[in-house]
Parts: structure tokens; C-alpha cells; sequence
């Protein structure tokens, strides 16, 4: 090292006036060297000269201010709070700007860190992943018993183990049928999240298997919900569905079950350990969760399951669609349960630090004018005995004064801003009412707030400390000396930079949404309303029952005066809840002609024959499914062109057999080919699809969805609700909505991301345009005699206009050309949520570019039409 | 014009005519250093006599360069007689006021 520490060298160039600078920073570089080189040393030589040379030097007379630093403190007040008051607009022109900045990042705080950063709420949340099968293109899938039953007795990575699925019975009793959240469960799930009764004893692992006793768990909020409370319901039986349980357990009040959001009631999953091949034991629906053991890494844990996957053993056999030959995508809980939201929740934060940042330098480039407005002011004081540290005082209280209020009021902004985040963040967002303005959300508010305070007044106090004040008393302090001129400059290229990348942003958000917006989904969801309903109840236990009643169900809502058509189907799509997907084998598989690796699964649609002609889906070959398609007939499916092109390449499918799922079922013959659908994402785009009648799948759906396609929506829900309680009054209608709305809640979460990046960049666009009008046009005021010469002179007005335009647009064009570097590099984090279009998308960069030159000239004009208005006459006259 | 000088200003010029023609920053801050027994920093040595100099009390130079500072110059201060003159009228007034108090102090 042969120079000090750059950093204390610059703070130094900084914070000394030119003049004493160099003799000052010399002698300390030597002091640095005699003295052993010393970085402590040479920082505390720094620090105190800047101290005693801001004090006024050693013995100053009124260097210590009088009567205290608190007495000044309050005296900077009283002065601030009457420049204030005398200057009302400029005031609240500032306390709000810095309360939009302040409020916005406080609200975007409040939403990012307990989503993102706290814990789960269990004891050592931090071993408990998430273990899924591996398919062939890496994504992950729910695993299926067979698998479970495989890593219980193999795996030695896990203190415990367990699989879960979701579970909605239906409560009958004495009060109303009530449809609840729930899951099944293996025995150890409480044991993985670490979470011990409040009341009663866990579940007995004994008891999970087909046949054997049936018991619940009752959370805290449904047992004081339905049971007041009341300790003895420990022991009685509850009616759920079909069957009876007893209550065996009540959780603690703070448990919250984060695999199963909103889920209020647990039983055993009690699935056939002899894992029968037509049961639900090998299909792949359930989530595997486990904790590792203290001395186990997720690394360990990754290597030990795949070279598992990799070694079968012929006591733990495995069917072809779960052969594990991918191995498996293991995941902490809690990256898994954030992952969706991260990349937006980053995003938000930067765009909110950009908003702060533009915020910030508007009311500095405010508070630096004034100070060259209060140049004699300031000069008059330091001529009276003022040290600089008392002016740079000064200036922190009144930057102070200006944050304390804008923190306040910013406050109020947050708790606005969190209530619509929460409000009209999409479903998805997790641990969403975590989301609040608490203890931690107010001291980032403070600590935010006072670092604004120091950044406004750092600008204005650099200045008045770099230049001598006393110069100022002579000329009279009219102009802007030309430091303080270049760092407003600075600021206001620096906010339009800020503001174009967040308008691209904005901007490249906006193109995605179109882009996905303008994909057929593969269905027409206009005039389709769905209502999904649950059958349960004894008299359900019998297959044909249940068939017999949405087969009524249907019938009745056909007749409703204004339906087209309707139909019965167990899933529909964007219905959400977990995707139905089956693995599907064909004949070709099993002569060795078809692709072996594939791991081929397909959504199942159960669907009766009107299905098609409701969802407008559209036939390309062969024939759509029938009345006639019953049980009993010849089963057939009808699939999507995706799945023909997948399974069947080179082929007509026509004609071909396939299983869905168990493969000792009858064959189902391929008697058609459909569109494709898009099922759950307009991203993936994922089709691939069996359709086939209710009647003649291996097992009735409990729940199915009715679609009706009406001339008039209206009024329709209120039918289909009436047609459902005549047949059977007492079974739930789950939900009510229509395809238009579950179509518009696929791209919920970029309407949102748009929104708020819409917002921002509004704002950041209404600051900088601000920014450089003010700018501008106190540089007119300060030129006003300049130009009154040029126009004496014989400058004609176009000259003089052009002279100002050509300052403002001259900054805008710096600035630009920042910003669109900036952006270039910025939009990288964005690029996960785009859709359809590159972060570098040259269209958008130049429209947007183009759209700001505008907005930012329509701002320099009216200080250039003022600049032209100017009368020589008058200003040389006034000299 | 103020007539009269501060503690530390009376220590810098007495500082300045000990030193003769040595006297800079770090020899200044060195001889009061040890001297009068206090920490002083270079800040509050130039900005002391950055006033004084515009009062006209000190002049200074700028030195040739000297391999040990990098090629940097220094900066040597020397005082004016206006300087010389306000300091032996500070002196002597501190010198009257505190005369015939020794026995009852034990001022010097």
C-alpha cells in the first residue's frame, strides 16, 4: 500500500474547503507514513480534521454553540420551521414526494420480508424439504405411494417421512353441511413439522391402512368453530361424508399447515401397503415431505434418493410410469413454498429502491436551489461567527424536518399501498397475511426516514461547505456557482435514467401480458358458467349413485330457459386444485415401438358427450364422445393433438388402445382427436389430454364440475344452484364462477406484477419530469440576465428558445442514454417474468425512449417560452 | 478586525517564530504536540492558520517538492509583524494581569 485508504482520501477531497485541502490531506499522507502505515490511524486523522476544521478550528469563539447542542438543535428548528412556513408550497411539494418514496418502500418491505426471509412457522424449519419424482424435461412431480413406501423402508437420510394430499369433506351434523380444507395424511406429517398436540394424542401409524379405525385432527380455529372449544369432543365421532371419524387431536392455536394453505382437518391417507395396481396407490398425486436428520445435508439427502432411484431392488417393485429413472427434485420447504413469488417480490424491491432513489434527489435538487436562493443568508451567518458544522447542522435539522412528516404521512401511504397488495395480489402469493405494518415495517420506515433526511441535506451541505461563503456577500449571490449548478444537473439526469428503466420495465411487463393474453387457450370461455359440485353422504357409497346424480343434475339444468348446452366434467381448465394427470401406456409401448423414456402422462378428462360443444372445443379427426359411450359399451377415449403427436408420432391414433393409469384395466380404443386445451398454464402451454364418459372410467369422480353455455349468463348460477338442491338438497355446491374468470385468474399475477411497475414508473416519469421543469426553469430565473443581453444583442426568440430546449433536452438525452444502459442491464432480473418477449426488446426501448423525449419536452417549453418573454429593456435596466 | 488572539492561535504563532524557517503543518503540530501536551489535528492547525493569514497576521509559501512526501510540496508559514506585534500585546496583557499573583497560584 503507497496512499492512504482511497475511501478517507475522497471523504477528505469532500468535506474540506479547496483551499486548506491540499496543505491538510499532505500532512496527513505524511503522518501515515511515519507512522507505520497505520489505516485505523490515518481514518482517525481524517476524521478528525474534518471534525475540527467544520467546528471552526481549535478555539473559535462561538465554535461550541451556546448554551449546547440541543439549544442549536432547537433554534435550527424554530429557524426551519419559519422558512417553511414562508415557503408552504415548496414544503408540501417535498414532504409528499419523499412520503410516496417513503410509503411505497415501506409497503413493499412489509410484503417482501416476511414472505421471503422469516421462517416457516416450525421448530428447525429449515430440515424439512420437499422430495418429488423427477420427469424427463427435470421438472418435479407428485410421487405415488408406491414410491413413498419404497423411501420409508430404503432411505436413511430422513429422521422422518411422510406423504400428504388434500382432502375436502363434507361436515353433516346438526347444523349445516360445511365443506372443509383438509388433508390426508401419513402417520409421521406432525412429527416432520415438529408440531405437538395442544390436546389428545397423534396419530397411530398402525392405523394407516386400508380398513382400520378412522380418526381426525381438528385444528384450533375449526374446533372452536364448530365445537366451542369444547375439550370434550375428544373421543366423539364426527360424520364426513359417507363415513364416520373419531376425534383424536386438536393442534395448537399458531399451527399453520403451509402444504396444505387453509387446511383445518387431518386424517390418516390409510392407502394399501400391498399396493394393488388399480388403486390409487401407484398414481402419482401425493406431496412427500420429510425432515433430515441433524448430520444431513439437502446435498447428502439429493445423492442417497437418486442413486437409490438408480439401484431398484425386486422387494420394492416399481410400475412403468413411476421406474423413478429420473431420479428426484429435492427441495427445501421453504424455497419451494417461495419460489413463485421470489423473482416478482425481488423485482418489486428494486423498482421500489429506484422509485425512493428519484424520490430523494427531487428534494434534494429542491433543498440545493433553495440553498443558492440562501446563499446570502448563509453568508451572512458565517460572517457573523458561524462555523460550518453549525450551517451543516442547520441543514441536517431542516432535511430532518422535511423527512419526519413525509415519514409519517409515508407511513399511512404503506398501509394503504399493503392492504391493496394483499387485496389484489394474486391467489398464489404465499403467507400473504403476514403480511402487516408491525414493529419491524415502522423502524425501516424510521431508519429509512433519517437516511433520506442526511441524503437530501448531503447535497446542499457539500456545497455550501466546498464554496468559500464569503465570496458570496460580493457578487452578490444572484447566480448558481457552477458546482452546485453540475450536481443538480447530475440529479436530474440521474432521475430521468432511473425513470426510463422502470418504464421499460413497465413497458416489457406489459408486451408479456399481451403476449400470453393472445394465446387461444383451446376453449371458448364466453357465456360458460361452472359451478363444481361435491356429492357425499351415505347414500353416495354405491358408484352408480353417484353417476345417477350429476347424470339428473345435468338433465334438469339442460331444460334452464336459455342454456345451449351442458355438461358434467371432473376438471376443467384453470380450475385449479391438483391437476388430474394419468400415466398413459399404449400398445406400441409394449411392443418396444413406442418411446420408453417418456414418461408420457396426460391430463383425464371425465367428460359427458355435450362437453365438447359447451367448451367449443374443436374436432380434427374421428369422431367426439357419445351417449352410447357407457358403461358396459366398448371403452374408448377420445385425445388431444398434443398427446397424438407425442405417443403416436407418424400414426393415425384412430384405432390404437391405450391405458390411462392401471394397466389391468380393459383397453381404451382412441376413437378421436380434439384441439388442444391449455389445462393450467398459458406458459407451458402443457395439452396433453384423454378425454373419456364418466361412465366408463374405473371409478365414479366425487366431485365433478357442471359447465353450462347460456345465451344470457345472468341469473344463471342461481339455476344450476336450484337444479342441484332439487335433486339432492344436501349436497355442497363448492364453488360458483364462470370460465371467463377462472381463464382471467392465469394471468392474475402478471395483471399485478404490470400494475405495480405501472404505478412506479408513473410515478418515477411524474418525479423526473418534475425534476428537470424545476431545474430548468430556476435556471432561466438565474440566467435571466444573460439572456436579456443575448436578446439586447439581437438573439432572436427561436435563438433564445432554442437555447433553453437545447439545456433541458440535452440533460433528458443524457439521462436516456443511462437509463436505456441501465435497463439493458436491469430487465435481467425481470426476465423470469416475462413472457413472449426479450429483456433487450429494441421496439419497446425505442417507443418508450421516444414517448419520455416527448413528456420531457412539453416540460422544458414552458420555462423556454418564459426564457423568450424575457424584456432586455427591463433586466438591463434593474442592473 | 478582532484585536486580540485565541489560546491556540497564541500557540500557533509562538510555534511559528520557534520554528523559523521549518515551520509546517506536521512541525507545528509536532512542536505543540509536544510543548503544550495537547492532540491537535491537521485540520484544525490550517484552518487556525488559514484565518490568521487572512487577517495578516502569518504569511506562507509553497515549498519545493521532497521525495518523502511523494513529490508533494509543503506549505511553510512565517509571521507577519502585525502577527508578531498582537502577540506580544496578548502576551503582555496575559502578562499584567496575572502580575503579583505568583506566590498565591504559583503561576510561573
Amino acid at each position: 500500500m503507497t496512499r492512504p485508504p482511497l475511501l478517507a482520501r475522497v471523504l477528505l477531497r469532500l468535506m474540506l474547503p479547496s483551499r486548506i485541502h491540499e496543505a491538510i490531506a499532505n500532512d496527513l499522507e505524511e503522518q501515515w507514513h511515519t507512522a507505520g502505515r497505520s489505516r485505523v490511524g490515518y481514518w482517525t486523522g481524517v476524521l478528525r480534521s474534518i471534525a475540527d476544521v467544520w467546528r471552526g478550528g481549535a478555539d473559535r469563539p462561538g465554535a461550541r454553540p451556546h448554551g449546547g447542542v440541543w439549544r442549536a438543535i432547537g433554534a435550527d428548528a424554530r429557524f426551519g420551521a419559519r422558512m417553511m412556513g414562508r415557503h408552504r408550497g415548496f414544503a408540501a411539494a417535498a414532504v409528499l414526494t419523499l412520503a410516496i418514496g417513503i410509503g411505497a418502500s415501506s409497503a413493499v418491505f412489509s410484503a417482501v420480508w416476511p414472505i421471503l426471509f422469516d421462517p416457516l412457522p416450525y421448530a428447525d424449519s429449515g430440515r424439512i424439504v420437499l422430495v418429488a419424482d423427477r420427469t424427463n424435461d427435470g421438472a418435479a412431480l407428485d410421487v405415488t405411494y408406491g414410491t413413498y413406501r419404497e423411501l420409508l423402508a430404503r432411505s436413511r437420510a430422513f429422521e422422518s417421512l411422510a406423504v400428504v394430499r388434500s382432502w375436502q369433506p363434507v361436515l353433516t351434523g346438526p347444523t349445516e353441511a360445511e365443506r372443509l380444507e383438509g388433508g390426508r395424511v401419513t402417520a409421521a406429517y406432525f412429527d416432520v413439522l415438529r408440531t405437538t398436540l395442544a390436546l389428545g394424542a397423534g396419530f397411530d401409524p398402525a392405523d394407516d391402512r386400508r380398513g382400520a379405525p378412522r380418526a381426525v385432527i381438528l385444528s384450533d380455529a375449526l374446533w372452536r368453530r364448530r365445537f366451542a372449544a369444547d375439550a370434550a369432543v375428544l373421543g366423539t365421532e364426527l360424520t364426513l361424508g359417507p363415513n364416520r371419524y373419531t376425534v383424536i387431536g386438536i393442534l395448537p392455536r399458531t399451527f399453520e399447515d403451509m402444504l396444505l394453505p387453509g387446511a383445518e382437518i387431518w386424517t390418516l391417507l390409510q392407502y394399501d401397503p400391498a399396493l394393488p395396481l388399480d388403486g390409487a396407490e401407484w398414481g402419482h398425486h401425493l406431496r412427500m415431505v420429510a425432515r433430515l436428520r441433524d448430520n444431513v445435508s439437502i446435498a447428502t439427502a439429493r445423492r442417497e434418493l437418486d442413486e437409490m432411484a438408480r439401484a431398484p431392488q425386486p422387494q420394492f417393485p416399481r410400475v412403468p410410469w413411476a421406474s423413478l429413472a429420473n431420479g428426484f427434485v429435492v427441495d427445501a420447504l421453504q424455497e419451494e413454498i417461495t419460489r413463485g413469488a421470489r423473482p416478482a417480490l425481488l423485482a418489486f424491491s428494486a423498482a421500489v429502491m429506484l422509485v425512493l432513489v428519484i424520490a430523494t434527489a427531487n428534494v434534494a435538487n429542491l433543498l440545493l436551489a433553495r440553498i443558492v436562493q440562501r446563499r446570502r443568508e448563509f453568508a451572512m451567518r458565517a460572517a457573523l461567527g458561524a462555523s460550518r458544522g453549525r450551517l451543516l447542522g442547520q441543514l441536517l435539522v431542516e432535511g430532518v424536518m422535511l423527512a419526519l412528516p413525509a415519514g409519517a404521512v409515508g407511513l399511512l401511504v404503506a398501509r394503504t399501498a399493503v392492504n391493496a397488495l394483499v387485496a389484489l395480489g394474486p391467489v398464489g402469493l404465499p403467507r400473504a397475511h403476514t403480511v402487516e405494518i408491525d414493529g419491524r415495517v415502522l423502524a425501516f420506515s424510521m431508519a429509512l426516514t433519517f437516511l433520506v433526511a442526511i441524503a437530501v441535506a448531503f447535497f446542499p451541505a457539500v456545497h455550501a461547505s466546498r464554496d468559500g461563503l464569503q465570496s458570496t456577500l460580493r457578487d452578490g449571490g444572484r447566480t448558481a456557482p457552477g458546482g452546485a449548478r453540475a450536481v443538480r444537473q447530475g440529479l436530474v439526469i440521474a432521475e430521468v435514467a432511473l425513470a426510463l428503466v422502470l418504464l421499460i420495465s413497465a413497458s416489457l411487463l406489459f408486451r408479456s401480458l399481451n403476449e400470453l393474453v393472445a394465446i387461444s387457450p383451446g376453449f371458448d370461455p364466453s357465456q360458460v358458467v361452472a359451478v363444481q359440485v361435491q356429492t357425499s353422504g351415505v347414500k353416495f357409497g354405491e358408484d352408480d349413485t353417484v353417476r345417477q346424480f350429476f347424470d339428473t343434475v345435468v338433465e334438469r339444468i339442460s331444460s334452464v330457459p336459455g342454456v345451449t348446452a351442458v355438461a358434467a366434467a371432473s376438471q376443467v381448465p384453470f380450475g385449479g386444485g391438483m391437476a388430474d394427470r394419468y400415466g398413459i401406456t399404449t400398445e406400441r409401448d409394449y411392443a418396444g415401438a413406442g418411446d420408453t423414456a417418456e414418461d408420457g402422462s396426460a391430463y383425464r378428462y371425465a367428460v359427458t358427450p355435450e362437453y365438447f360443444r359447451v367448451m367449443a372445443v374443436s374436432l380434427r379427426r374421428g369422431r367426439l364422445l357419445e351417449d352410447a359411450d357407457r358403461r358396459g359399451a366398448q371403452p374408448v377415449v377420445v385425445i388431444s393433438e398434443s398427446l397424438a403427436r407425442r405417443r403416436f408420432p407418424g400414426t393415425d391414433p384412430i384405432g390404437h388402445r391405450l391405458h390411462v393409469g392401471p394397466t389391468d384395466r380393459p383397453w381404451f380404443t382412441v376413437v378421436g382427436i380434439v384441439g388442444d386445451v391449455i389445462q393450467e398454464s398459458l406458459e407451458t402451454g402443457e395439452a396433453n389430454a384423454v378425454y373419456l364418459t364418466p361412465g366408463q372410467w374405473h371409478f365414479p369422480d366425487p366431485t365433478m364440475w357442471i359447465v353450462a353455455k347460456a345465451s344470457a349468463a345472468h341469473g344463471l348460477p342461481a339455476a344450476i344452484r336450484g337444479a342441484v338442491r332439487f335433486v339432492d338438497r344436501d349436497q355442497p355446491v363448492v364453488r360458483v364462477t364462470t370460465m371467463d374468470a377462472l381463464l382471467a385468474g392465469a394471468t392474475a399475477g402478471r395483471r399485478f406484477a404490470l400494475l405495480v411497475f405501472g404505478v412506479f414508473g408513473a410515478v418515477a416519469l411524474v418525479l423526473a419530469v418534475t425534476g428537470l421543469y424545476t431545474t430548468l426553469a430556476r435556471s432561466v430565473t438565474e440566467r435571466t440576465r444573460e439572456i436579456g443581453v443575448r436578446a439586447a444583442l439581437g438573439a432572436s426568440r427561436a435563438e433564445i428558445l432554442a437555447l433553453i430546449l437545447r439545456q433541458g433536452l440535452g440533460l433528458t438525452a443524457v439521462g436516456l442514454v443511462l437509463g436505456v444502459a441501465g435497463a439493458l442491464n436491469a430487465t435481467r432480473l425481470l426476465e423470469t417474468m416475462l413472457f413472449g418477449t426479450s429483456a433487450v426488446e429494441p421496439w419497446t426501448y425505442a417507443v418508450v425512449t421516444a414517448l419520455f423525449s416527448l413528456v420531457a419536452a412539453a416540460a422544458c417549453l414552458v420555462p423556454a417560452a418564459r426564457a423568450v418573454a424575457v424584456d432586455p429593456a427591463i433586466t438591463l435596466r434593474a442592473e | 478586525m478582532r484585536t486580540y488572539l485565541g489560546e491556540f492561535e497564541q500557540l500557533l504563532l509562538l510555534a511559528l517564530i520557534q520554528l523559523e524557517d521549518d515551520a509546517y503543518g506536521a512541525r507545528i503540530r509536532t512542536l505543540i504536540e509536544e510543548r503544550a501536551a495537547r492532540p491537535v489535528s491537521p485540520g484544525a492547525i490550517y484552518t487556525a492558520l488559514d484565518r490568521l493569514e487572512r487577517r495578516g497576521l502569518v504569511v506562507s509559501r509553497l515549498g519545493d517538492p521532497t521525495p518523502q512526501r511523494g513529490g508533494k510540496r509543503k506549505r511553510y508559514y512565517s509571521i507577519e509583524p502585525e502577527g508578531a506585534e498582537l502577540l506580544r500585546r496578548s502576551h503582555a496583557a496575559l502578562a499584567r494581569m496575572a502580575h503579583g499573583l505568583q506566590p498565591r497560584h504559583e503561576l510561573p
